[in-house]
């Protein structure tokens, strides 16, 4: 029994970009490769596969044995037909951009080239040809995405968006979908025709979903939860005295920051006063007191990663004074004084008390270090992103959660033109690393080029950094068969429970 | 009675019509829209699903698209919870809410009435006061307080009852859920039955029904009843249309597969049809229980003539 933060906006696998339908499709669903226990990709419906000397072809052979839960076997041109839908406009896959190492699959899903031309080939029922624009070191961890699962054609066909339903549902994974009780729960049973279903243990998995998390915990206190999706913040304090290491928190993949606007003032060609901001906030009492200690405090842009080599910029080891110093330095260099405060506001959304409590110590600290006068302003979550998208807010709140384990999921969001890179950040130099690595196949050496953007990115004060996520999970001790990990995947099927006392 | 009826139905639709105008036009002039999210999306694929639930028509059009599926009782697809429709969602949540809203209705009118009834006849005295203590406690403490101590103490503590969830047909998960629910209502049923009480026992036909020698018991249940229900009825009306279409806070605390709860995700979403189709509901319903509460005026109390 698992909670779920929040409704899956779709149990179609390719139109889910929310983590509580990521959840569910995971156990439903299987790509060619999947999450391990340990959120790293092992093979899923492929067994095998090899690439070109150039890493940009790539070949997977598919088990015979895997079957789809009406007995129908998945084959190559189920993967095939699957892509093409998630990059086609009119399938209206809100994450299509997933797809982007593969070849055509931007030209698709902007219209200007018909699905067909993706980059992916039936070689045979068992045999899936894909073709990439660059080599693509994480394409294995990408293949275990949800977005990039097969789906079964016949009944999408048949059946249209009620496919998802629980009567019409043909997955592939380990578990089949057995009730769907939109808003409140969804009940999923082992599928005795998956291929290794030997291995998975449950018998039955049953998400809730409960979007107040003060109502997870007292579910979970209840015994009607072993699992939960998280906790409330201003609660850890008393579930950790009662329930000790059944409170879980671990490194999460995630980044909160504050972004400037480098098209508006008073950012826009100022670094000293950027700089200022990012100097004058003391993270650690910050999070140690405005976040109950459960993030790590964040100095640099890319959250950690085994193997990567997180770039300490150079304040980071100045005591308190010496960096409010500095940071002061800078205030007035930018031309700001006691007479001539800086004026601005800070863009964040509506969440809770604790939040706000968070971004008014930010703003106290611009004010008691710089004498900056920032005021706070709160919107609704929807009119922020927007307004975010439209490069409209000069200082804001922003967040951005990888998407597979590989610093390119984050360096993305700074490239010039990118979507999502809400700041309008853009550097030649930059862009130039992050296309080197693109090509560069040798991962260490693709790492330090990140490394090297990474530090480019805290000399010019491009954003604020706060901390680093970490994952809140309640988790009973009799639970096991899982691993904190830093994409926070935790599939079902290498769940198990012991014997335990009910109560 | 019946021209009476027919006429008040077909009153109905114009301020129908009105509420859905401005709960359309309100939703679109809230800034941010339902496909906004920290992502950006593809222009392309933006588009494709504007084109998809037509937001990329002029407002005009939409809302006449609209209308038009709503006349034929479509009230179109979830924004939110895409290859869901609205009327799925409604059809799912409102037996839920309904069951326990008329599960805590009775529970409101057995107990309220024989507290209100109980104290009004022992006026003055500490079962008096007590009750009505009580009842005002009840009416001021609000739910989100009420319902985790609920949870506390019945499912964490004493481990009696299930914190949440809801299974069809199982009366240990409706009961914390519908008492939650029911215990402001039993306060405002107790002092309004209270009121009433006092108020018809010092009538004259009640003095003379005693002074021919009827038992108290007879004399409540016969003649001092009925005409305390009006006030109750006027009061009910309203109610039982939110006690049918549910509660935020009780949904949301016991996990209920209700439609309250969207009341607040589905606006903050911008789920428009959602929160179009779920306030359309609501008022059709206040609609039809004022209607209900006129007409049964007219069955308990014989001086009202409706016309």
């Amino acid at each position: 029994m698992r909670g779920l933060d929040d409704t899956p906006r779709s149990l179609d696998p390719l139109l889910v970009n929310d983590v509580p339908g990521q959840r569910v499709a995971d156990d439903l669903f299987e790509g060619l490769t999947r999450a391990g226990i340990d959120g790293k990709a092992v093979p899923g419906v492929a067994s095998s596969w090899e690439s070109s000397a150039d890493g940009r072809t790539w070949v997977f052979h598919l088990r015979p044995q895997a079957r789809w839960s009406n007995g129908a076997p998945v084959t190559a041109a189920d993967f095939v037909y699957a892509w093409r839908r998630e990059v086609d406009p009119r399938t209206g896959a809100q994450d299509a951009e997933g797809l982007a190492p593969i070849e055509n699959a931007l030209d698709v899903a902007s219209g200007r080239k018909p699905p067909e031309t993706l980059g992916v080939e039936a070689v045979d029922e068992r045999t899936l040809r894909v073709h990439l624009n660059a080599p693509t070191p994480y394409l294995l961890d990408l293949l275990a995405l949800q977005y990039l699962y097969p789906v079964y054609e016949p009944a999408i066909r048949q059946y249209g968006d009620a496919w998802v339903r629980p009567q019409h549902m043909v997955c592939n994974g380990p578990f089949v979908l057995r009730e769907d009780v939109i808003g409140s729960r969804i009940t999923l049973e082992k599928n005795p025709g998956y291929w290794d279903a030997a291995q998975v243990r449950l018998a039955r998995v049953i998400y809730y979903v409960l979007p107040s998390r003060a109502d997870q915990a007292a579910r979970y206190l209840a015994n009607e939860l072993d699992w939960t999706d998280s906790f409330a913040a201003n609660q850890r304090s008393w579930l950790k005295s009662n329930l000790g290491e059944q409170v879980v928190n671990s490194p999460y993949f995630g980044a909160y920051f504050l972004g400037m606007n480098f098209q508006l003032p008073p950012f826009k060609d100022n670094l000293a006063l950027r700089q200022a901001l990012v100097l004058a906030l003391d993270r650690e009492p910050l999070v140690r007191y405005m976040r109950q200690g459960m993030y790590q405090p964040a100095y640099s842009w890319m959250p950690p990663l085994p193997g990567y080599d997180v770039p300490a910029p150079d304040w980071q080891s100045l005591s308190d004074d010496a960096r409010h110093a500095l940071a002061r330095h800078l205030y007035a260099q930018a031309g700001y004084s006691a007479q001539h405060p800086l004026r601005t506001t800070l863009y964040t959304s509506i969440q809770d008390g604790d939040s706000r409590h968070f971004f008014e110590a930010i703003t106290a600290s611009w004010f008691s270090v710089l004498g900056a006068e920032v005021q706070l302003y709160e919107e609704e979550f929807k009119v922020l992103a927007q307004e975010r998208n439209l490069h409209k807010l000069p200082l804001f709140f922003d967040a951005w959660i990888g998407d597979y384990p590989d610093p390119y999921t984050f360096m993305q969001i700074r490239y010039s033109g990118n979507g999502n890179n809400n700041a309008v950040y853009s550097n030649a130099e930059f862009d130039r690393l992050i296309d080197a690595a693109g090509q560069q196949p040798d991962n260490a050496k693709r790492y330090q080029l990140f490394e090297q953007a990474d530090r480019l990115l805290s000399d010019d004060a491009a954003y604020i950094p706060l901390y680093f996520y970490a994952t809140r999970h309640l988790v009973k001790p009799y639970l096991r068969g899982w691993q904190s990990n830093v994409m926070d995947r935790n599939l079902s099927r290498y769940m198990y429970l012991l014997e335990h006392q009910q109560r | 009675m019946l021209r009476y009826t027919l006429r008040r139905l077909l009153g109905a639709v114009p301020t129908l019509l009105v509420i859905v105008t401005l709960a359309f036009l309100l939703l679109h002039a809230a800034p941010g829209g339902p496909f906004d999210s920290e992502r950006r999306i593809l222009p392309a694929i933006q588009k494709s699903i504007e084109a998809k639930y037509h937001l990329d028509e002029p407002l005009w059009r939409q809302y006449l698209r609209y209308l038009g599926d709503l006349a034929r009782g479509d009230l179109g697809p979830s924004f939110q919870y895409r290859s869901t429709s609205v009327n799925e969602i409604i059809a799912q949540g409102l037996p839920v809410d309904a069951t326990i809203g008329l599960t805590a209705l009775a529970l409101a009118l057995a107990v309220g009435g024989a507290v209100g009834i109980n104290a009004a006849l022992h006026r003055g005295t500490r079962w008096d006061y007590g009750s009505m203590a009580l009842a005002v406690a009840g009416i001021s403490t609000p739910v989100f307080v009420v319902a985790p101590l609920l949870i506390l103490i019945f499912a964490i503590r004493l481990h009696w009852l299930p914190a949440g969830d809801w299974v069809r047909g199982s009366p240990s998960h409706l009961l914390l859920p519908a008492v939650a629910l029911a215990l402001p209502y039993i306060a405002y049923v107790a002092r309004i039955m209270r009121a009433g009480t006092i108020d018809v026992m010092n009538s004259a036909f009640i003095r003379s029904a005693r002074a021919k020698g009827l038992p108290l018991r007879l004399v409540i249940w016969r003649h001092a009843l009925p005409p305390t229900l009006t006030p109750l009825v006027s009061f009910l009306g309203p109610a039982i249309a939110g006690l049918l279409t549910g509660s935020i806070v009780v949904e949301s605390v016991f996990g209920l597969p209700g439609i309250g709860r969207y009341f607040i995700t589905a606006a903050l979403n911008r789920d428009y049809t959602l929160v179009i189709g779920i306030t359309v509901l609501y008022g059709a319903l206040i609609i039809l229980c004022n209607l209900l509460a006129d007409l049964c005026y007219a069955w308990i109390d014989p001086r009202v003539r409706l016309r």
